[in-house]
């Protein structure tokens, strides 16, 4: 049943051809961060100019989107460093409850999960307004753990469930507390798990846009509102929002060079993500 | 049995954030929908007048509609394109890893960025699309400024980043499928075509039902791709009804009734999702 090299050929083509058409937008705005506007501006497009990064310096040094990332980076460390901790225990309990509570307590994660979280932003503004929370990290990050819960608890859940129960049974054999078997015994088999889920969440923390919209200002503002803002100023800054854009994107790309193996899995759950 | 015991108070943590930051501020949200609120003003208790206002108003049938439109399309496209490539990648018995790495990226690209990259594609003049044309000397329509051309462009960008997903999750299902079963229908001298409808498809349904359920109740919601996109314009034509809540509360700052607005929306998820879980769990036990 082998296929014949021809068929092989063209398949491979038409699957390039694809590739190629979805990856232009990258290549596009990557192309417009290294152009004078006037070579930008030209049309039918220039493939052949003097490239520069003088717009990538301008706009992360110059312009100060360091400041935007370094909100991110705050904002989706604290994020992963509460959520992942406390959705791991409660991930743990429900792989070791029996079935029946585990399911209603699953389910009702998967229902959060499915909030609308425009129904949630209005009363976190009206909430962070009332006790001065707005443009904190506190309400930032308390937000988006709550919204990270269910995707943790799930992902984590599946990690634990081929952890063998033997193994925990023979820790409490040997005398070792819910505690200890937890910490000495599950946690170090799903080291793994847990390096995949905390990568997941710190790119759901980093890319989330609707809350910081609504919950950040002027000192936490995080990339995706700066460039939201950018963006969408005068057209004589295009090259200086595509550097900006280009930036936000290499992190993930590191990421996605880093996450490769884990990354059906991550996405099966990550469908249940929030 | 000891060790069950404690069990439950390691659920305490998650549980008490879970409590305090969504299921407090949900109630209040319900609460919120009963007055006639302006952010700034004294709250006027109006009992179900958001909720009846709303149902008479044009703008929010004419948001639901648009949301109908918007998710039906751009999920049935997603569908099609992602089940035609990930049958693809699973006949191509080279280079397949390297194109699912590349055809995954726009997958994880932030959401605000992908739309401005779609922006700069379909921007009058400058985008990428109009000086080809223009350099082609023809006249390109206005992608962003006319109201079927907006919608299109807001399906397209929301199928750029969401048809890698599709991809890679019916990629791994097709992969799964049991190669006995392929074989025997391959001697009864099935082609691609039967063999991808007739023995793959029915042999990954649950699969293929969890993701669809999974997208739709997204997309249902989504939010950043259109407000970078068209900010629900030109008028109203990409007006969501998640924009139309963002516009309600934090443009025209009518809490009460966004929150209203708000509530409805969940309502109508929920009724979708409860369709969906009766429907996955009647057919095909395990699903989730």
């Amino acid at each position: 049943m082998k296929p014949s090299l021809h068929t092989q050929m063209l398949l491979f083509l038409a699957l390039c051809a694809f590739t190629a058409i979805n990856l232009t937008p990258i290549f596009w705005a990557f192309m417009v961060s290294i152009k004078q506007p006037v070579d930008a501006f030209a049309a039918p497009p220039m493939l052949i100019f003097t490239p520069t990064f003088e717009f990538h310096y301008s706009v992360w040094v110059e312009r100060g989107f360091w400041r935007f990332l370094l909100n991110s980076v705050i904002i989706a460390v604290a994020v992963v460093c509460i959520s992942v901790p406390i959705g791991t225990m409660a991930a743990y309990a429900l792989s070791r409850m029996e079935g029946a509570k585990a399911r209603g307590i699953l389910f009702g994660l998967l229902a959060m999960r499915m909030f609308p979280h425009i129904l949630l932003a209005i009363p976190f503004f009206v909430i962070a307004s009332a006790i001065d929370l707005i443009d904190t990290y506190l309400a930032m990050v308390l937000a988006l753990v709550a919204i990270n819960q269910p995707f943790t608890v799930w992902l984590m859940r599946s990690f634990f469930l081929d952890v063998p129960r033997e193994l925990d049974e023979a820790a409490t054999i040997d005398g070792a507390s819910l505690w200890q078997t937890f910490t000495r015994v599950a946690l170090p088999v799903v080291r793994p798990g847990l390096w995949v889920t905390s990568l997941f969440s710190l790119l759901l923390a980093y890319n989330e846009f609707l809350f910081a919209l609504v919950l950040t200002g002027s000192s936490t503002k995080t990339l995706p509102v700066a460039i939201a803002e950018y963006g969408a100023e005068d057209i004589n800054y295009w090259s200086l929002s595509a550097a900006a854009a280009i930036g936000i994107m290499l992190p993930i790309v590191l990421f996605m060079a880093f996450m490769q193996r884990h990354l059906v899995r991550g996405l099966a759950m990550g469908a249940v993500k929030g | 049995m000891h060790a069950q015991r404690g069990l439950w108070l390691f659920l305490v943590p998650s549980g008490s954030v879970l409590t305090l930051v969504l299921l407090y501020p949900l109630g209040y949200a319900f609460y919120l929908s009963l007055f006639n609120y302006y952010l700034g003003a004294e709250p006027i208790f109006i009992g179900l007048g958001n909720y009846i206002a709303l149902l008479q108003d044009e703008r929010f049938w004419s948001s639901l509609r648009t949301t109908l439109l918007l998710v039906g399309a751009s999920v049935s496209l997603q569908f099609v394109l992602g089940l035609a490539v990930a049958f693809g990648l699973y006949k191509l018995t080279f280079a397949t890893k390297a194109l699912n790495v590349l055809l995954f990226l726009p997958h994880v690209v932030t959401p605000v960025v992908a739309a401005l990259f779609l922006r700069w594609i379909f921007m009058g003049r400058f985008g990428l699309i109009d000086a080809i044309l223009i350099g082609l000397n023809i006249f390109p329509p206005d992608w962003l400024g006319s109201p079927n051309w907006a919608r299109l462009v807001v399906v397209l960008a929301e199928s750029w980043q969401f048809t890698p997903f599709m991809i890679i999750v019916l990629y791994a299902g097709l992969n799964t499928v049991d190669q006995s079963q392929i074989e025997s229908a391959r001697m009864d001298g099935a082609g691609n075509w039967m063999l991808l409808t007739r023995v793959m498809l029915p042999a990954i349904r649950p699969l293929i039902l969890f993701v669809l359920a999974i997208r739709i109740m997204d997309s249902f919601r989504f939010f950043d791709t259109i407000y970078v996109l068209t900010a629900g314009g030109p008028g109203t034509a990409t007006e969501t009804v998640t924009i139309y809540t963002y516009a309600l509360g934090f443009r025209l700052l009518e809490v009460g009734k966004a929150s209203a607005l708000g509530v409805l929306t969940l309502l109508i998820t929920a009724t979708a999702i409860a369709l969906v879980i009766a429907f996955l769990y009647r057919r095909e036990k395990g699903a989730f």
